[in-house]
């Protein structure tokens, strides 16, 4: 909308007696390109519980099993079948709500959720609306990239059991869809968050956090290519102190680039189509890993009313503590969240604290430690077998070069050929000054190469020793200084970068070996006396 | 009920009870009160976004006007409910609330039962259940309910 | 042989008296020659056959094998309860063909227990209605002052009268229902055919039968019996009932049926104490409470005369009878209608026509095969069901409708703990409002509106999960039977089938004899 001029009002020049008009601006029909936009992303997050068997019956939960063998009765909604919940299940929803920090609710209810569709063969999902199993917790994460590193703090309003469905494969040319129900019946916890994320970044970063406390605590694999993981996003967009726009949900992302682009793509999408004088409709929506959109999934019709109601055949679940427990006189095992909140294993925030405090280490680097599977592990057998070893040194040595030379030889740490023990001298070598920094890239190499020779025996070897004797090395720095005078004088007048060649032309002259920390020391210190 | 008649009630129960010389705990008459019509909410009017609404949700079909009917005479009995005062009463969704949801151990006990699972269904394809494409919504059908045919 | 109770038919296979084969001739031969009371939709005459033929085998063995509690009894099973690899139809054109793959936990039970199955019998469709008259397979008649014509009776074969789904009242004869919904099993147990049978009861389904067909009809404490197998009509309420001719009878069943089962999670998990009930019974300390409001518009002076009588006979043998109340009994089936109807609509989700039952020729879309197979496998009574549960529960009804009624449900069941906090043991009350009422004058009437006069005596006691048993008082002044029902606390079934027997020992109720008929060519 090109912004056009109005006349205001005219009038006559004192000096030259010429009539003047003065001109506005005139305003663009719509105030949406001035503020700037602001979009606002919620999940829900399906996670499939890691259980022998399924969270209502008995078969097996196991991923890729041949058609309709780990189907019961009840799976295939045969009438006359009941629902029995599966103990398993309870507790591991209860050991993830209380890794996401929230509040086990003590009694909590089932509910039957009606839709029709063909891998549902009860025609309802029985699941926890109005009364879930827990409530109102929250995750720390950090978003990082190159540029960029950032803490936040996602708000979790509450967690749920409930089954998954069929799987249909949808036959185009036939106009058939062959069902199988080994999913079906399947436990999931859904995790909703609050709309709490700002954009595909955010969001993503998020669920690699939850990835990362799932696979920690083992109540789900997270296999995202399996559909293990699954996630929904509500997206909307507004403009800045303007009420929330109305929101799409994008379905069943199943991977983190997807979770990234598809909201990110329907971002885009909102705000153009809001720009264009369009309005956001109120819809479902999948996102095309093909051409990298988010495109309409269903019917352009009104939401679904799932007619939620209790389910008859489960009275309410009562969950204790180790006070109310003592209560109970039934001989019929009981959940108590006392004990399992002491299962809970170190969850990565607890991790990355400790790391931080212990090592005093900073959060940056203590967050790539975290994320990369095993490197911890990795990183404190090192500072135990070698004590005395700068912390500092070590994971900045993990991380800028061992991870590095992992990758390009397609290693995971765990196929880490380099010993901690080794490891550990290479960063002692480095850290006493007997190599220099480039000097211990290289003996990295070597001992990716051969693995049974100490560093300090290829060191000398390759005679890779630093040459730290001040004296020597004030030899060498003599020298140099003796054989280029004009460069002495141009120092002498101001022009300090001259230092560097002085000193470069030294390292040359030691082969390379001068510790260049010493080296430049020397030099400074000559040049300065003379 | 007039005070004439309830005299005369109450005179001719005594006297049938001094007669039996014994005084039988079972009422002579029916209790039940008569409910207030007026106070009774009204039945709202079934317009055709409901029926379709009601269709969709149900897949089943009304089939005709006496079925709506019904359905207004079945809201109209549940009314009558509002004239219960549950002011303060928590819902009662199941007689064992008080007792404590029996939880099964996490083992595989059902399942590989292929036969049995798919012994029922009319069609299937190399062990798979066979359904039509889905996510298509009914065709609304053309469907007279201004008749008012037999239930059919 | 077949006037036996089961108690002593029991006896006499134990101890050799008469053997299995000859009395599942009998009942076999009595089956045939009741086969216009339209009892039963499947008969198992065959699995009957080797059955008994196994029993006496038994016997005969040289090695001591356990003798089971129902060695060689024949019984009969409403045919909502899924048997194995026998059809189980629910009455209905959706589950015509449907061949169960596993048995009912309580089925399984009783034929662990030596019993044997003599068919399936006949219900209103999906256990909806009080009469029996819903069923795709015809209405059940009531033995009761039935004119059984010689013509039909000689036939082995199953002259069932194939009444086509969209037109079932169309029949003129005048003759009684059953009641309903477990019509078929009350009829099965009245007229003979066997000394024990399952039905299903949920707002009356079981005890209304009962009283209609002069038999005891008990319905224990909802979560004492296993409902896992039983097709379910409305699971927070429906439990599996007994019919028998006596209480003793109906106490041995229970006895082999009752106990927590891992596939039922609304089965309570105590240890379930078998107990048999004592001969002598002495009802001094007894107190029994006459809700007054039972005595509501539409009782019949014969049955009002019969529940009188049973007060009066309480009260001059040494009990202590009050009149208590149970003020929301009228809002009881009000309340029923809401919860019924919800449940059904969420029930009958699932009869879609891809895993089993009925599927329509309509391959368009998912949804056109869904709607098209439900209309062609429900009845009216079942769709106007969905539809109004599907009214209630909609977003905006909600709260209105069924949290309304899960709150009144409280109060009903509030109103019977008060009532026995204040002291009362059991309550009495007739069953029915009347005796069995003739088929014409039944079908005049839409089958809720029925559903609403029939069961309101037999229903608040499903909403607050109480046992209740009827029990056969006397006979009309037109020489029907008239139901007296007992209603007991929760738990306490034992207590209850107690108070029932010395009742029963009191009024010795005179079975229906049926002996003529096997005279009969």
């Amino acid at each position: 909308m090109a912004a056009s001029m109005q006349k205001i009002s005219s009038h006559i020049c004192q000096l030259c007696k010429r009539r003047y008009l003065t001109f506005k601006h005139k305003r663009s029909s719509s105030n949406l390109k001035s503020k700037p936009w602001k979009s606002v992303v919620g999940l829900e997050i399906h996670a499939q519980i890691n259980t022998e068997s399924k969270l209502f019956s008995g078969a097996e939960n196991k991923f890729g099993g041949p058609t309709n063998t780990q189907v019961s009765l009840f799976d295939a909604a045969f009438p006359g079948t009941l629902p029995v919940l599966n103990k398993g299940c309870v507790e591991a929803g209860v050991l993830t709500a209380l890794a996401l920090r929230c509040t086990v609710n003590k009694v909590s209810k089932f509910d039957r959720k009606h839709y029709f569709y063909a891998d549902l063969p009860a025609g309802y999902q029985i699941t926890q609306q109005r009364q879930p199993l827990a409530v109102k917790g929250h995750v720390d994460y950090c978003i990082s990239d190159k540029n960029s590193f950032e803490t936040k703090t996602a708000n979790i309003t509450q967690i749920q059991l409930e089954q998954d469905s069929g799987k249909s494969l949808h036959d185009e040319k036939d106009r058939i869809s062959l069902i199988d129900l080994n999913r079906c019946g399947t436990g999931l916890m859904e995790i909703v968050t609050e709309p709490d994320f700002s954009d595909g970044t955010d969001a993503s970063a998020f669920v690699k956090e939850l990835q990362k406390i799932l696979q920690t605590i083992k109540t789900c694999d997270c296999k995202m290519e399996e559909g293990s993981l699954r996630v929904d996003a509500n997206i909307s967009v507004h403009k800045l102190g303007e009420p929330l726009g109305i929101r799409t949900e994008v379905k069943n992302l199943n991977s983190i680039k997807s979770v990234s682009k598809a909201i990110s793509f329907e971002v885009k999408r909102q705000i153009e189509l809001l720009e264009n004088g369009g309005i956001v409709e109120n819809e479902t929506r999948s996102f095309d890993t093909e051409i990298d959109e988010t495109v309409p999934m269903r019917d352009k019709e009104v939401k679904t009313d799932y007619r939620f109601m209790p389910e008859p055949n489960l009275p309410p679940l009562h969950l204790f503590d180790s006070e109310s427990v003592k209560t109970v006189s039934s001989k019929m095992s009981v959940i108590n969240i006392d004990d399992i909140q002491q299962k809970l294993p170190p969850l990565p925030e607890d991790t990355r604290k400790r790391l931080e405090q212990q090592y005093s280490l900073k959060r940056r680097d203590v967050a790539v430690l975290v994320d990369n599977s095993g490197l911890v592990d990795y990183f404190e057998d090192v500072m135990r077998l070698s004590p005395t070893t700068s912390a500092k040194l070590v994971s900045n040595f993990i991380i800028n070069q061992l991870l590095g030379v992992l990758n390009d030889r397609k290693l995971t740490i765990y196929k880490c050929p380099v010993k901690t023990e080794d490891f550990g001298k290479l960063i002692d070598l480095l850290h006493t000054e007997e190599i220099s920094y480039s000097t211990s890239c290289k003996v990295l190499d070597e001992m990716f190469e051969h693995p049974n020779i100490a560093p300090k025996d290829i060191v000398d070897q390759k005679d890779w020793r630093q040459i730290s004797d001040t004296q020597i090395l004030t030899n060498i720095c003599e020298k140099v200084l003796e054989e280029h005078p004009k460069l002495i004088s141009k120092y002498r007048k101001g022009k300090l970068k001259y230092l560097h060649t002085l000193v470069n032309k030294a390292v040359i002259d030691s082969n390379n070996k001068a510790n260049p920390r010493i080296l430049k020391q020397i030099m400074e210190d000559l040049l300065d006396n003379k | 009920m007039s005070l004439t008649k309830l005299t005369c009630r109450l005179w001719l129960q005594r006297v049938s009870r001094i007669k039996k010389g014994f005084c039988s705990k079972v009422p002579k008459t029916p209790i039940w009160e008569e409910l207030d019509n007026t106070k009774i909410p009204n039945v709202p009017q079934i317009d055709q976004e409901m029926i379709n609404h009601l269709e969709r949700v149900s897949l089943v079909e009304f089939n005709n006007q006496a079925g709506i009917e019904r359905l207004s005479k079945a809201i109209e009995s549940a009314n009558k409910l509002h004239m219960v005062n549950t002011d303060g009463i928590e819902p009662m969704e199941s007689v064992l609330e008080d007792r404590m949801l029996y939880l099964r151990e996490d083992k595989v006990t059902d399942g590989k039962c292929k036969q049995e699972v798919l012994s029922n269904a009319v069609k299937t394809i190399e062990d798979y259940f066979v359904a039509p494409p889905g996510n298509i919504p009914l065709k609304t059908k053309e469907r007279d309910y201004g008749s008012n045919s037999n239930g059919s | 042989m077949l006037s036996l109770t089961l108690k002593e038919a029991v006896h006499k296979l134990r101890d050799g008296s008469i053997t299995a084969k000859d009395l599942c001739e009998k009942c076999i031969e009595r089956l045939n020659k009741t086969q216009q009371l339209n009892a039963f939709i499947t008969e198992t005459v065959d699995i009957s056959r080797d059955s008994a033929a196994e029993t006496d085998k038994r016997r005969q063995k040289s090695k001591p094998m356990r003798w089971r509690k129902l060695e060689g009894l024949p019984i009969a099973v409403k045919d909502n309860f899924c048997t194995t690899g026998i059809r189980t139809s629910c009455a209905t054109t959706m589950l015509q063909n449907y061949i169960p793959p596993y048995t009912a936990t309580v089925v399984q039970r009783l034929q662990d227990e030596g019993a044997y199955l003599i068919g399936k019998t006949n219900m209103d469709e999906f256990a909806m209605g009080s009469g029996s008259v819903d069923g795709i397979h015809g209405p059940v008649r009531n033995p009761w002052k039935y004119k059984f014509t010689s013509s039909n009776t000689s036939e082995q074969t199953k002259p069932i009268e194939q009444v086509s789904m969209r037109n079932y009242h169309t029949s003129t004869d005048d003759w009684h229902i059953a009641g309903g919904s477990s019509g078929g099993s009350a009829a099965a147990v009245a007229s003979g055919v066997c000394f024990g049978a399952l039905g299903s009861d949920t707002g009356g389904s079981t005890r209304n039968p009962a009283a209609y067909c002069g038999v005891v009809g008990f319905k224990p404490t909802y979560g004492m019996l296993s409902r896992h197998g039983l097709v379910p009509l409305v699971n927070s309420m429906d439990v599996p009932a007994l019919f028998s001719k006596t209480v003793d009878d109906a106490s041995i069943l229970f006895n082999v049926m009752a106990g927590h089962d891992v596939h039922d999670s609304t089965t309570v998990t105590d240890e379930f104490n078998h107990f048999t009930l004592p001969d002598n019974i002495d009802i001094k300390d007894l107190h029994i409470g006459i809700p007054k409001e039972y005595h509501a518009p539409g009782l019949s002076k014969d049955v009002h005369n019969a529940w009188e009588e049973a007060a009066d006979m309480f009260e001059k043998a040494g009990a202590k009878v009050t009149q208590v109340s149970l003020p929301h009994t009228q809002y009881s089936i009000l309340c029923y209608i809401v919860l019924n109807c919800c449940e059904v609509a969420s029930n009958m989700a699932r009869y879609d026509g891809i895993e089993f039952g009925h599927r329509a020729a309509n391959e368009d879309s998912t949804e056109e095969l869904y709607a098209a197979t439900r209309h062609e496998g429900f009845n009216d009574v079942v769709r106007d069901r969905i539809l109004a549960g599907n009214y209630f529960l909609l977003r905006q009804n909600y709260e209105k409708y069924f949290a309304k009624a899960m709150q009144v449900r409280r109060l009903i069941s509030e109103d019977f703990k008060k009532v026995y906090a204040s002291g009362v043991d059991i309550l009495l009350t007739p069953t029915t409002l009347t005796t069995a009422p003739t088929y014409k004058w039944f079908t005049e009437r839409d089958n809720r509106t029925s559903s609403e006069e029939q069961d309101i005596f037999t229903q608040p006691v499903n909403m607050a999960g109480v046992p209740a048993i009827s029990v056969p008082s006397k006979l009309s002044t037109d020489g029907l039977p008239i139901g007296l029902q007992f209603i007991g606390q929760n738990f306490k079934d034992k207590e209850l089938l107690t108070i029932a027997k010395w009742y029963e020992q009191q009024v010795q109720f005179k079975q229906l004899d049926l002996d003529y008929l096997d005279t009969v060519s």
